[in-house]
Order: C-alpha cells, then structure tokens, then sequence
C-alpha cells in the first residue's frame, strides 16, 4: 500500500510538472560574460545585464521608460528627502534566507563603498529600516533622481555576504581583480542562479524554484551562455543554430539576418555615446583647448557612422542624444580637416606630435576598427598616433591606470539622465566622491562642476534642462572630449524567441520574461 | 666573383635547377614576390601607412572589374578605406621578414643544439632535450604574452610599436628551435653509426669537421622540410600574436592580420578583404614548399649521383 501511494505521488509530480512548466533552455551567446558575480564591482552593460538575471532590483524600467515594481510593490514621498517602499513579502534569496528591510539598508551601504557606484550613490545619506518590509531611501538634499537611482538597488543577501570566508577574508569585500568570496558565489532573489561558471568559456543560469514573480510569462528555465568574442563566428553561430540568441550584432551583418529565414534582427537606437578622452596630465599639447578642437575637428565621425556602423549609429557632437534633457540641438558635428590644420598651426604645432592611444578590441560595436580610423585621421593633422587594442578583460586595467594619452571610453548614462554623463566622464576626478572617476582626460573646469552639482538637487524640470544645456555647450566649446557616435542597439534571434518584449533602451534584456515558443 | 659565378653554372645544383620546371616556376614566383615586397614603396599605387592615403568614406570598395569597383583601387578597399593592393604588398614584407628571420632564428638555435646533442650524447644530449621539453611544454603564446608584458611596462605602448617587428622574429625564433633539435638530433643519431662517419673518424678529422661537412649534410632533408612549415607556421604565429595586441600594430597591418581583419566582412560581402591576402600568402607558402622540396632532392647525398 505504502509503495503504490509513493509510485502515484510520484507520477502526480511528475505530471505537474510536465503541465505546469513548459520548460525551455535559451542558449545565449554575447561578445563576453560578467567579470566577476559581484554585482558592484564593476558598472558596466555587461554587469547590469547579469544583475537583472541573478538579482533583483527595487524597481526597474520599463519599455516606455516609466518605473516598474519590482522588489517595492509601491513607494510615496515622505518628505522632499525622504522616499518610502513598500517590500514585496515572502521573497527568498537564493540561499533561502528571507529578503527583509535589512538587505536593503545593507546594499545601499555597500554601494556607497563600491568605486563605481560611490559617485552614483553620492547624493543619498542611506538607507533606514522603518520595519520587515519598509524602507525609506533618504538623500542629502532634494534629488530629482531618486527612483532612477532606485533601479540600481538590487537587493544583496546581507546574512550571505557577512562574516570571513575560509581564506579569512571579509566576504562583503569589493575586489575588482583577483579572487574575492563574492566574486565567486552569489546569493540574489532573481530568477535565476548561476550553476555553473567557466569564466571565457561557458556560464550556466538555472531558474529559482522559489522566485517569487509567478505573475511574469517567462518561460525559460535553462540559460546557456557562451562568450563568443569574435562577431563572425557569433553570427555564424546564431545561422547555423547552434545559438537562439546574440547580442550585439556586428553591423555589417545585419542585412544578412534580416534576410535568413528563421533568425531575426531586432534594433533600436540607443544612447551610449563613444568618445575619445584626452589625457591632459600625460600630454601638455592637450592642455591646450586648440589642440582639443583641431582633433574633433579632425575626426570624421559622420564618415565613421555612415561606414564603419553602416548607419547604425548616430555621429554625435555632444554627450546626450535627442531626447535628454541636455541635448542642444545646434551642436552638430565638426568634421573640417582644413580647420583643423589651421587650429594646428595657431596652437603652434604645424609639425604635429607623437602620442600613444589605447582602445578596447570586443568591448563596443566595432571599437578597434574606429580607433584605426581615428588614427589615420589624426595622422592629416601631423599627430602620428601609436594605437593598441586589447581585449576588454586587459583595457579597464590598462583604462584606470591611463597608460596611454588618448583612450576611448563609452557611455550610457546609468541614470538615463544627461547630467550622469558628466559626472562620470569629465567632472574635475575625485577619488572620495566618486565624480570623474573615468575621466582619464583630467579634463577639470570648476564651472561645469557646480552647474552640475547645483542640478543635482534642482526639481524644476525646465531649469534642470537649461543648467545641463548649459553644461553642454561649455563642453562643446572646450573640446572637453572627442565625441564619436551614438550606438545604435540590436539583438538577432531565432524567430521562436520573443526578443521584442524584453529589450529596451538601456540594452537590459530582462531574460526572466523571456517567451519562447 | 666571375670565378663564383662559374662555379655555380657548372655546379649539379644549377645542373637540376635547370631541368625541374617546378623548382624554376616557384623560383621566379618567389624572386618576383620578394623583390615586390622589398621595392614596395616603389611600385604600391599608395602608402597604405601614410594617413592623406586614407579616406573613411572609401572603405569597402569592391575590385575594379565589379560593379561600384573604382580604377583607383586595383584590388579594392578594405575596412578602413586602404588601397588594398597597396596594403597587401607592404603587409607582405613584414610577413616574409618575420617568417624568413623567425625561421632563421629557430633553425641556428635548433640546428646547433640538435649536433651537439645527438653527436656528444650523454649528459650534454639529456640537458638540451630535458630543455627542449621544457620549452616544448608552455606555448609560444605564454612566451610572448610574458616577453611583451615586460617590454611593455620598459618601453611604453609608443616605442613598443618600433620594436614590433624584432620582437615577433625573437619571440617566434625562440618559441620554436626545439622543433629543429629534436629533428636534427634523431637524423644525427642515426647518422652517427654509419661507415662513413667511421672512416672520417679514422682518417683522424676532428669532432668539428665531421659534425658539420660531413654529418649535417646528410640531414639536410628533414631540416629543409621542416623549413618550408615553419615559416608557414611563423607567419601564422604572427597573425595570432598581432590579433591579441602582441604583434604588429593594427595600422600597420601584415598579411596574417589582414586576412584576420577581413574574415568579419566575408559574409557580409567584402569577401575581396579576406580572399586577395588570403591567395597570396597561399603562393608565397606554396613556392616556398615547392623550392624546399627542390633543395631536399637535390641536396641529398643519397639521391646524389643516382
């Protein structure tokens, strides 16, 4: 009797689960994998893309760019510093422990401490547990970005991550290179775990038993995810079907998967804008704003957009794209060879110098190619440009230590806001707030610095624009950087994977409402 | 020098050049590329490393008997709007300097350890191959990822472009002699027993002479083979090294690279990018083959005179 009840569990379990998940397995390849599991060791595309697949974040955005629950059910303006959330109750870590109020206070904490996110998390006091399931995020003075900013909490196991793992070592220590407990293990609420890592060579995602959005029309249970650093063999992957998904796709391929039965291109533009950074500590030419302009003068990065990106980006002159609140619409590329010459001259280097620069060669759409034809075209104006390229794995080591005198940076601002460019890229650098802190051209003007610090805690919308406006211009006339292009974004699928629904403009797949037919 | 000359006219050597068709073709293809390479700023319709030459707005041109070809461009353009023809032939020196000197590094290393092992024996033989193990065992990739580390952090990224090319010729010619001593090591060993070596010995010429007039010839075969792979294998090697940031910088490109570069456009329809440098290191590797087996056969003391 006890046999036959234990054979009819068993088959009642094994029809439930035959019916109620239609399990499905993506295999996903991308030009490379997360650095580390640590989700703030690094902010970057590719950790934020891995952050929405393990973890979870307070809220996040949607498609149309407004603000969708997530780990807050709901939230209210206590004060005009002071936010309230609301928590979703009987939310698990992976590791089984409850998600309270607690790992909140403590990820916003950590985030403070973080490098990269310091500067991000720069204007908010902290965090306070009101009780279980209620937080408020308090900042130091009014900020106009708090929810953005709240899209970045994703919400860390503190009882997990506290203590001193075997090596005797802090486990919530933040170590961008080299070994480190929470670069190797994880403990997040997304909806998936990480089951299997062979960092550069395979990383296996298997869904949480017990997430807790039911509610989502996800059904991908299994995510394999290769790195494929080159873009032919990606593609040729995705053709030939040994992948279902790829991203990004190089550009000159995309006719070619428009037009191959089975496989789809979907794209969209986007707002990571590409530039070039002239270090100014390392080189006193850069010192001098003619010089600045006769390379931005020298640079045609329309010819680049239209050649190189094949059309899929957009020649930018400016660092926010149509549509921020910063962007000027009368600053348009400068493309002048002569002009540039002239500004040569006049800045009294008609012969020209020599200079190093570095740039990645898998970490932006074509990034190598771009950097070579930067240098040939420095080259009319007598700059005779050493260039490297490097894997991104080598770059950002390379990048924070400034070996070379021009380096190529992209942005996309975090925040999805213009003054989030600046803070990052060219405020004055500063080691204790964070500001500047990829600004490798030390480009340092005190101006642009309180404009920006001032619209940080300005809640009228037409004043902010007109203060980044502003910002924009004096950037602009400065030559503060040599701009390059807006990358347009793309995605290529088979034709059963529903690719549309989960992409969006800050290039984050939420892969956890991944429908595959 | 007329004296040489004459010499060489009624040597065997020129006698069987004379009579291979095949030795002459791949003779005269060899010469032409060669001198080709090295005249290149003579006879290249561009200066592909001279920036005014290049132009974004002409990458991608197809060759000239396509349609939307332009006569200016021979062969095409490739990414980055270079003269593809141009670019090819300039590539092509670097390519035959790297692979010529990394070979002649390989095989002066490899030759002398390979004699003396095999021909002393014993402890000297068991320390050079215990070496070559050594080598053997780690890639020439971790050699050069290591060497170039270095130089890096002592010359900086700018001067680092200068020294490209003597770094590539010493970190392939290093990476690869074991390959030489272990082959002229087995030929010596087996060499070493016969009559003839004997005789030499009797006759009471020293170590030195027998080692090198009268043992080496003889294992001339397998060295020249091995020859003609490995700078196939150099060149290739070389276009490893320069994709991951070791090698030649991206604006001076060599052939490897180039075919490397191209290999992203050639299902995208700019097959020409990849496909010219592609059929043109194909003959170059393949005349140098075709010669070494000339020379194998000629130079072999036991089809001598048969």
């Amino acid at each position: 009797m006890k046999k036959l009840t234990c054979i009819l569990v068993a088959l009642l379990i094994v029809l439930s689960l035959g019916t109620a998940v239609n399990a499905k397995t993506l295999k996903l390849a991308m030009d490379a994998d997360p650095v580390s599991l640590d989700p703030h060791v690094q902010l970057s595309g590719g950790m934020l893309q891995y952050s929405h697949m393990v973890f979870d974040p307070l809220v996040r955005w949607s498609k149309e760019m407004t603000f969708e629950p997530r780990l807050a059910e709901k939230w209210e303006r206590i004060d005009e510093n002071t936010v309230r959330f609301y928590l979703r109750k009987g939310v698990v870590f992976h590791s089984g422990n409850p998600f309270t109020a607690r790992d909140i206070v403590w990820t916003v904490d950590r985030l403070k401490r973080s490098q990269d996110f310091k500067g991000l998390f720069e204007p908010f006091v902290g965090a306070a547990v009101i009780d279980d399931h209620t937080v408020d995020l308090i900042t130091k003075k009014p900020y106009p970005l708090l929810l953005n900013m709240a899209t970045y909490i994703f919400a860390m196991d503190s009882v997990f991550y506290t203590g001193t793992d075997d090596q005797g070592q802090p486990k919530d220590a933040i170590v961008k290179t080299g070994y480190s407990f929470a670069n190797m293990n994880e403990s997040g609420t997304g909806k998936y775990r990480v089951t299997e890592r062979q960092q550069g060579v395979k990383n296996v995602f298997t869904a949480f038993a017990d997430y807790w959005d039911t509610a989502s029309p996800g059904n991908v249970d299994t995510i394999i995810f290769t790195p494929i650093k080159k873009d032919a063999t990606r593609v040729a992957a995705l053709l030939s079907g040994d992948v279902d998904f790829i991203m990004p796709v190089p550009p000159q391929d995309y006719d070619r998967i428009a037009g191959t039965d089975g496989v789809k291109l979907t794209t969209m533009p986007g707002s990571r804008v590409i530039t070039f950074q002239l270090n100014q500590k390392r080189r006193d030419e850069f010192k001098n704003p003619k010089v600045r302009q006769a390379i931005v003068y020298a640079i045609n990065n329309e010819g680049i957009a239209e050649k190189i990106m094949k059309g899929k980006a957009t020649a930018a002159a400016q660092q926010a794209p149509e549509g921020y609140l910063g962007y000027v619409e009368a600053l348009k590329p400068r493309y002048d060879v002569a002009k540039a010459q002239e500004l040569m001259k006049e800045a009294g280097y008609p012969d020209g110098f020599e200079c190093t620069m570095i740039a990645p060669n898998n970490r932006y759409v074509n990034d190598d190619k771009i950097a070579e034809a930067a240098v040939s075209m420095l080259g009319r104006i007598n700059i005779k440009v050493n260039l490297k390229t490097m894997p991104k794995a080598q770059y950002w080591d390379q990048f924070d230590a400034q070996t070379a005198d021009i380096q190529m940076i992209g942005w996309h601002p975090d925040t999805e806001d213009s003054a989030n460019y600046t803070e990052f890229l060219l405020m004055c650098p500063n080691k204790e707030t964070g500001y500047g802190q990829y600004n490798s051209g030390n480009y340092c003007n005190p101006k642009v610095d309180e404009i920006i610090l001032a619209c940080q805690s300005e809640t009228d919308r037409d004043k902010r624009a007109a203060m980044l406006q502003e910002v924009e211009r004096i950037l602009y006339n400065d030559a503060a950087f040599a701009p390059l292009h807006w990358q347009h974004l793309s995605w290529a699928g088979k034709d059963n994977v529903n690719i549309l629904p989960i992409v969006n403009v800050m290039n984050f797949p939420y892969f956890g409402d991944l429908v595959i037919d | 020098m007329m004296d040489h000359w004459q010499r060489f006219k009624a040597s065997d050597l020129f006698y069987d050049f004379k009579r291979d068709k095949v030795a002459i073709v791949s003779f005269a293809v060899f010469v032409l590329l060669f001198v080709c390479a090295f005249s290149a700023p003579l006879i290249a319709p561009y200066n592909p490393y001279d920036p005014a030459n290049i132009d974004i707005m002409s990458s991608e041109i197809p060759p000239v008997w396509m349609a939307g070809g332009m006569d200016d461009y021979i062969l095409g353009t490739d990414a980055q709007g270079r003269d593809l023809l141009s670019t090819m032939i300039y590539g092509m020196r670097i390519s035959i300097v790297i692979g010529l000197c990394a070979v002649l590094l390989q095989a002066v290393i490899g030759i002398v350890i390979g004699l003396i092992a095999g021909y002393y024996g014993g402890k000297l033989d068991g320390f050079f191959m215990r070496l070559a193990d050594v080598q053997l065992s780690f890639s020439y990739l971790m050699v050069a990822i290591f060497v170039s580390a270095v130089l890096q952090a002592a010359v900086g990224v700018g001067r680092f472009a200068e020294i490209a090319v003597p770094f590539l010729i010493i970190v392939i010619g290093l990476a690869q002699w074991p390959q030489y001593a272990r082959t002229v090591r087995a030929s010596v060993l087996a060499e070493k027993k016969k009559e003839y070596v004997e005789a030499a010995r009797v006759t009471g010429f020293n170590s030195h002479r027998i080692m090198w007039r009268h043992i080496l010839p003889n294992c001339m075969s397998p060295i020249l083979v091995l020859s003609t792979i490995q700078v196939a294998n150099a060149v290739m090697s070389e276009a490893a090294l320069s994709f991951l940031g070791l090698g030649m910088p991206v604006t001076r490109p060599s052939l490897g690279s180039l075919i490397n570069a191209g290999f992203e456009y050639i299902f995208s329809g700019s097959w020409w990018i990849t496909a010219f440098p592609g059929l043109l290191l194909v003959i170059l590797v393949l005349a140098v083959n075709l010669l070494g087996d000339f020379l194998r056969d000629v130079l072999n003391p036991k089809l001598y005179k048969g």
